[in-house]
């Protein structure tokens, strides 16, 4: 499938006066096939809104390359903001003296629509993101859940190829967060769009991304499929159930031989949760346990979430 | 087409948010002719007239600076602090996303606010004509090419200001002061200091006085002083367009362009 975003070695130096520059991203590179949904992960200070304020020609990068659909957007930045629109910092990017209906249609005129030419569009995303009721008022009387949805719906009325959605879930409670996850899902759903999602909920990277890219101070760390990163991590992760406690020594042995192992225990039971890189330490554990005559109960592939993958890669690199 | 789509959007905004907030609309012209009347009332009373028509011209050109200055005014704070407004409220960076560009954004906001002012400025003018009893020449066809090639001056340090923003964002003394400095240049007295005539809006308020008050059309006013006019207002407002492209560049570079 053909690549809509491509970005290659982007890097942004921050100089200051009287100290070092600051590198906020370091020489990144990835690309986006056309309408697939790609999350931005990486821990707070890692550059993800950096390296979507250069897509998005709000920020200018110190080297690198942005294509956007063909164009290169730090030569050509007008004919590349055809082909791209943002959603950034959540609710703020509408006009709050302005209604819903009226904010949809100031956003196209912004792209050069006229308002007859996209009318249908504005009435479908109204529809779509449920604010029929509300269509005629302002946008500060909405909630922030609203106001969040009718900023998403702005991005989208300006009908690019490749929209880039900054913490679209930032500040909300979790049932509007659940509404907005279930709005994004239904548009990544509907293929229309190449997207690049980036956001600390990782309910919704988990659920509406097929590929994340997780940077950490400035530099790409991973860049794979969601699915790939789940096996890979559930193959390496294991719940050993023991019957009863661990002892303090025992317990001690084994956090100083894997470090990340994590322990939970009931009244009767204890789970020792542990990310294993081959089946060799798989036994190396097991000695060790058999080694303080723990009673094993049961050994399985622990079911890794997107957060723990997460944890784990950055923690890691 | 796409253009005027963008057009026709900045100036519906414009007009929704004087309709919707039409006490503010009202307040401001209120302020606005309360303003007059002190300054007007005030120089009666320092020229010793007893009535308006007692003190001659220098009313009647206070009239006309009055007006080139709410015009002025408004012209450069609906720029300036309207660049502010959108970047305390988010919407800077999604204007600066439009690809029509964002210098054509501005001139387009530009251009609506100047039509919307131009009505609230005809209010207070007729309010000002018709306390004074001094009715002056309101010849539209040579009063419009000068006002905005006036007020264009008036956008220039707009703009200057606007760029300033972007990059210090609270620049709100500086516009306050400027307030008053475009008060000495509209009432810059080049008759004895003819150098004041390269200032921004000094020779337009000059022209628009001879027009308004001699009764002259634009045909009849020295081709050398509009000639002069236009130089003068292109080189202000294209310096300051240009101040103002390159003080965005140095946002863009540092980020800057969604900070408040």
């Amino acid at each position: 499938m053909e690549t809509v975003l491509h970005v290659k070695d982007l890097t942004k130096l921050y100089r200051q006066r009287r100290a070092e520059a600051v590198v906020a991203v370091d020489r990144v590179s990835f690309s986006v096939r056309k309408n697939e949904v790609v999350g931005l992960l990486g821990p707070n200070g890692a550059g993800k809104t950096t390296t979507i304020k250069c897509i998005a020609g709000l920020i200018k990068p110190t080297s690198g390359e942005i294509w956007l659909d063909g164009v290169d957007a730090l030569r050509r930045p007008t004919r590349a903001m055809e082909k791209v629109a943002a959603l950034l910092e959540g609710n703020r990017n509408i006009y709050w003296r302005l209604t819903v209906r009226e904010n949809l249609e100031f956003f196209a005129g912004l792209q050069g629509y006229p308002v007859g030419k996209v009318k249908g569009y504005i009435d479908e995303l109204i529809e779509l993101f449920d604010l029929k009721e509300k269509e005629r008022t302002t946008a500060r009387k909405l909630s922030r859940g609203m106001q969040q949805k009718l900023a998403l719906a702005c991005a989208l009325v300006r009908q690019t190829e490749v929209l880039l959605l900054d913490e679209p879930t930032l500040g909300l409670d979790v049932e509007t967060s659940y509404e907005m996850r279930h709005v994004l899902k239904e548009m990544a759903a509907r293929g229309e769009r190449t997207i690049l999602l980036s956001s600390h909920d990782m309910h919704v990277v988990q659920d509406i991304c097929q590929r994340v890219v997780i940077i950490n101070n400035g530099r790409v760390v991973v860049d794979d499929r969601v699915t790939s990163l789940m096996k890979l991590f559930q193959a390496s992760a294991y719940r050993f159930e023991i019957e009863g406690q661990l002892s303090a020594e025992l317990e001690l042995k084994l956090k100083g031989r894997f470090p990340l192992l994590a322990l939970s225990a009931t009244d009767h039971r204890t789970y020792i949760d542990a990310d294993l890189e081959d089946d060799t330490q798989l036994y190396e554990v097991m000695d060790i346990l058999r080694d303080g005559r723990t009673q094993i109960k049961s050994i399985g592939h622990k079911e890794p979430n997107l957060e723990e993958i997460f944890l784990r890669i950055v923690k890691g690199s | 087409m796409r253009y005027l789509a963008l057009f026709k959007a900045l100036l519906k905004m414009r007009y929704i948010y004087l309709k919707r907030y039409y006490f503010d609309t009202v307040s401001m012209i209120v302020t606005m002719f309360l303003i007059f009347l002190l300054i007007f009332y005030g120089a009666m009373a320092l020229l010793g007239g007893a009535t308006p028509a007692d003190s001659g011209d220098t009313l009647e050109g206070i009239v006309v600076g009055f007006m080139v200055w709410t015009f002025a005014l408004v012209a450069y704070s609906n720029l300036s602090w309207g660049l502010i407004e959108e970047a305390q409220q988010g919407t800077l960076e999604q204007l600066y996303m439009s690809p029509l560009g964002f210098g054509w954004v501005t001139i387009f906001r530009v251009v609506a606010n100047f039509i919307i002012n131009a009505f609230m400025v005809f209010i207070v003018l007729l309010l000002m004509m018709a306390t004074t009893g001094k009715w002056l020449n309101l010849d539209m066809l040579s009063l419009t090419p000068l006002i905005l090639l006036t007020v264009a001056g008036a956008y220039g340090v707009g703009f200057l200001m606007g760029g300033l923003a972007l990059v210090f964002k609270r620049v709100q003394s500086a516009l306050q002061i400027l307030q008053f400095v475009l008060v000495i240049f509209i009432a810059a007295p080049f008759g004895w200091m003819p150098f004041m005539k390269f200032l921004p809006l000094s020779l337009g308020t000059r022209l628009i006085g001879q027009v308004m008050i001699g009764e002259l059309s634009l045909f009849q006013l020295p081709p050398g002083d509009v000639l002069f006019l236009i130089g003068n207002s292109a080189f202000y407002f294209g310096l300051g367009f240009l101040i103002f492209k390159l003080f965005e560049n140095v946002a863009r570079d540092r980020g800057l362009l969604g900070h408040y």
